[in-house]
């Protein structure tokens, strides 16, 4: 009975919660909350160059601790330097791979616009060719009017040729006729 | 909500969460720079444009043979012409003998 009474007590100790803060206490004795948030704002606003060693305060059977920080590195800033070039570099890179799309299809247009122009320079003397022509073959119709005569004359005297080779024949047989009387 | 996440959690240092908070907003950075080249669509209109232009080589050197032949037809046309020229100039004394013919 005696030992679970003082079991008892301890129990109560441990478990008391802590006193409210007073000034005196505040300023003699900060809490670790408190010390916390002091640690948090020095690591911000300064770089401490030597490493906090963690150091443990008995106040009272609580114990506190300050947490361990590792020295700031000297060349932060060139580290963020060359993480923002760097970031600047990829960005680019994503936006050049559009612009080379556009230059593709730009010099593909130019090609394609020197073709039509070579094409267009091509159909011009094709047309300009033709139209000489046209009027040349015009130029040419009379005479191929006097060869349609042509034609048509030599056609009279094919048939007036072959009327004269029939007559010549049938006055041959008579004469033979006349020659046998 | 960014407060919360600024406070320092259980077992983690403000650094790591500096360099983590770093890290997630150079992620968002690339993220939204990609949507914003996906949501423009122009890597897929201009890949189909080129593609389109491939297509319509074929027909477009086509069409300059065919030109180019037309031209080299037409050359010919114009020496068949001049050779034509020549000898129609002979069919007058044809036809004049011809006519001189028909009449005995």
């Amino acid at each position: 009975m005696a030992a679970t009474g003082d079991e008892s007590a301890v129990m109560d100790s441990i478990c008391k919660a802590p006193a409210p803060p007073t000034d005196l206490q505040l300023t003699a004795e900060p809490e670790p909350e408190h010390e916390h948030e002091q640690e948090h704002r020095r690591d911000d606003a300064t770089e401490n160059p030597k490493a906090k060693r963690p150091s443990t305060n008995n106040d009272g059977g609580v114990e506190t601790a300050e947490e361990a920080t590792e020295p700031a590195e000297p060349d932060i800033n060139e580290l963020c330097r060359d993480m923002f070039d760097k970031m600047s570099v990829f960005l680019q890179g994503e936006l050049t791979a559009t612009c080379e799309d556009y230059k593709l299809l730009e010099n593909m247009n130019k090609l394609t616009s020197l073709k039509y122009m070579e094409m267009k320079d091509i159909s011009i003397n094709i047309s300009r060719n033709l139209q000489d022509l046209n009027q040349k073959y015009a130029s040419l119709q009379p005479y191929l009017d006097q060869i349609n005569q042509i034609e048509e004359q030599v056609t009279a005297l094919e048939q007036a040729a072959y009327k004269l080779d029939t007559y010549s024949k049938k006055l041959e047989a008579k004469f033979k006729k006349l020659e046998k009387r | 909500m960014a407060s919360s996440e600024t406070q320092p959690r259980f077992g983690q240092s403000v650094k790591g969460l500096l360099s983590d908070k770093v890290t997630s907003c150079s992620g968002d950075v690339i993220a939204l720079t990609r949507q914003v080249l996906k949501g423009s669509r122009s890597q897929e209109l201009l890949s189909q444009a080129a593609r389109n232009m491939v297509i319509q080589e074929d027909a477009i050197l086509h069409s300059e043979d065919s030109l180019r032949k037309m031209s080299i037809i037409t050359t010919h046309l114009q020496y068949q012409q001049e050779a034509i020229q020549k000898n129609v100039e002979h069919s007058k004394n044809l036809q004049d003998q011809l006519k001189h013919l028909m009449k005995q």
